[in-house]
């Protein structure tokens, strides 16, 4: 790739035969302009436009609410008691997301060789047949369409089977999350080195123990840290499920805003960000055991 | 960076890793409360109910003109909230990479500062904001895409800091023994590296943003979430899975769409 200093880089200068790409990017910009156009001639036809004085005095009186100004009791997070409360919640949330992420990830541990293109059709499958073609495809298919589904919205599915706790929340986050672990597992075990499984297929080892020793040994590493990554995005959406799922800080949120008790959702979120700050202080521990 | 005196061996920290995890998988299970039953008294019912609406969707008129029009303000929702994050993550991004800065104290001093704002921008669910917003303020369309935009601004900035910090040195030297300041070394050197990454990851971005701006949508605002809430509140199953199928095919339309852009772009 060559770039003259003189002139600054265009992006056809660096993307000279990828029409794809240039396409991509005049599709999208077309699409902003939409977006924009759409959503803000939408904004102005509200009776309070979204920047105005009027809106940045509520968010102001807003603000003032959860800090808890002019009020008579003493605010929420002033009360030792009222802490306690919601540590026990923010407690539920958390195991909420260790069991949702465990979920997910054991689903995905015994499934993300079925949708590994090189395991089953490619180069570390001697005879596959249209059987092991059908799997691939499910099991492709299954994962696309779980994954596409948001995780409230499998939470607003679950919550007709299960009854209310933290089990059907972890569920619709398991659910979710097991179509990401699921396609993210497999694509590292299509971009691995595939010479020892190989190896041991040469030395005669059968098609299990080529993949118990020649495959999960490279893949297991990858799998484990990105159950980890995943594990801090769960954390913030546990809330989230909570709202509909019946459980942990979620419910408290939603029944606070609801009631008005906006000191309290200010103590609900501080521990909020305390249990996101941890486990990602967490999780960046644990993946360096992996290491 | 582990060395020979570490106390942890590399197998022992496997091990250690094994331990925390089966530990935590026994911890959670035990939480759940399994006396009183977990599934509702009519729950397999209505899981059937369910199972079988898949194969009934709703395809009345009505519906799938809703679908159209919803599924297209989660799209503007999506792409408006992206390119107000791209403004947010790209400055922030750049600040936090240290990579404008030659001397030590000052590069470290502001990389501090960035990481913590993008750290925090990170930290709240776009949903959480959407709400807060909307009881601020009220209902808007803006109160949507600043709510996507703060948390993609937070995350794009992490990974575009990311980005220029790795790119190959030798290039770079060249630029900065012809006089080049940090800034056009950032300019004609790092960003036309990085930029066939960027754009790809932006991409995979959009298809999540999209995921998002459906969620979103529960706290009133209209889009594809909404209208599945409400069927379900409804007990339309029906109709709800008209929409999730209608979501589900925009998800693996745009995710086809940037899993094109990355394969063209990472070669």
């Amino acid at each position: 790739m060559k770039i003259p200093v003189a002139t600054r880089p265009t992006i056809r200068m660096m993307f000279p035969k990828m029409g794809v790409i240039r396409g991509s990017l005049a599709v999208s910009a077309v699409l902003l302009v939409l977006s924009w156009v759409f959503v803000l001639g939408w904004d102005r036809q509200q009776r309070v436009p979204f920047f105005s004085a009027e809106s940045a005095a509520r968010a102001w009186s807003f603000m003032q609410d959860l800090a808890g100004v002019g009020r008579v009791t003493s605010p929420a997070y002033g009360e030792l008691s009222e802490w306690w409360r919601v540590a026990r919640l923010a407690y539920e949330t958390l195991v909420m997301s260790v069991l949702a992420v465990m979920l997910s990830g054991i689903a995905a541990f015994l499934t993300f060789l079925l949708g590994a293109r090189n395991v089953m059709l490619g180069e570390l499958a001697p005879n596959a047949g249209w059987v092991s073609r059908g799997v691939f495809l499910a099991v492709r298919m299954a994962w696309a369409f779980v994954r596409a589904v948001p995780e409230l919205v499998w939470a607003l599915i679950v919550v007709f089977v299960f009854a209310p706790g933290i089990l059907p929340g972890a569920m619709a986050l398991a659910i979710h999350n097991y179509g990401v672990l699921g396609k993210l597992a497999s694509e590292v075990v299509e971009g691995m080195d595939a010479k020892p499984a190989r190896a041991l297929q040469t030395a005669g080892a059968g098609r299990t123990k080529m993949l118990l020793y020649g495959v999960l040994p490279q893949a297991l590493p990858r799998f484990l840290t990105y159950l980890l990554y995943r594990w801090e995005v769960v954390i913030r959406t546990t809330i989230v499920v909570g709202f509909v799922a019946a459980g942990g800080l979620g419910m408290e949120f939603r029944l606070s805003m609801s009631n008005f008790h906006y000191t309290t959702v200010t103590l609900l979120l501080g521990w909020y960000l305390i249990l996101v700050l941890g486990v990602d202080l967490v999780s960046s521990q644990l993946r360096r055991l992996v290491r | 960076m582990r060395t020979l005196a570490s106390p942890v061996t590399w197998m022992e920290s496997r091990r250690l890793l094994t331990m925390i995890l089966l530990g935590a998988l026994l911890w959670s299970l035990a939480s759940v409360d399994w006396q009183d039953g977990v599934l509702h008294a009519r729950g397999l019912a209505a899981l059937r109910e369910i199972a079988c609406a898949v194969f009934r969707p709703d395809l009345s008129w009505e519906t799938l003109g809703k679908l159209v029009t919803s599924a297209w303000r989660t799209v503007a929702y999506a792409m408006a909230g992206l390119s107000l994050a791209l403004l947010i993550g790209f400055p922030l991004g750049l600040l936090a990479s240290g990579v404008l800065n030659r001397s030590l104290a000052k590069r470290r001093a502001v990389q501090a500062v960035a990481r913590f704002v993008l750290g925090f921008l990170r930290a709240i669910h776009e949903l959480v904001w959407a709400w807060l917003f909307v009881a601020a303020i009220g209902l808007s369309p803006l109160a949507a895409v600043l709510a996507l935009a703060i948390p993609y601004g937070g995350i794009l900035g992490r990974i575009y800091a990311e980005l220029f910090q790795d790119v190959p040195e030798a290039p770079l030297r060249a630029l900065r023994n012809a006089g080049a300041s940090e800034w056009r070394v950032f300019w004609y050197g790092r960003l036309p590296t990085v930029l066939p990454e960027l754009i790809g990851y932006t991409f995979y971005r959009l298809e999540c943003g999209i995921r998002s701006a459906t969620v979103l949508s529960f706290v009133g605002l209209g889009g594809l979430g909404f209208q599945i809430g409400i069927a379900l509140d409804d007990l339309a199953y029906g109709r709800a899975w008209t929409f999730i199928l209608g979501l589900v095919g925009l998800i693996v339309l745009v995710e086809a769409w940037s899993g094109v852009v990355r394969r063209k772009v990472i070669l």
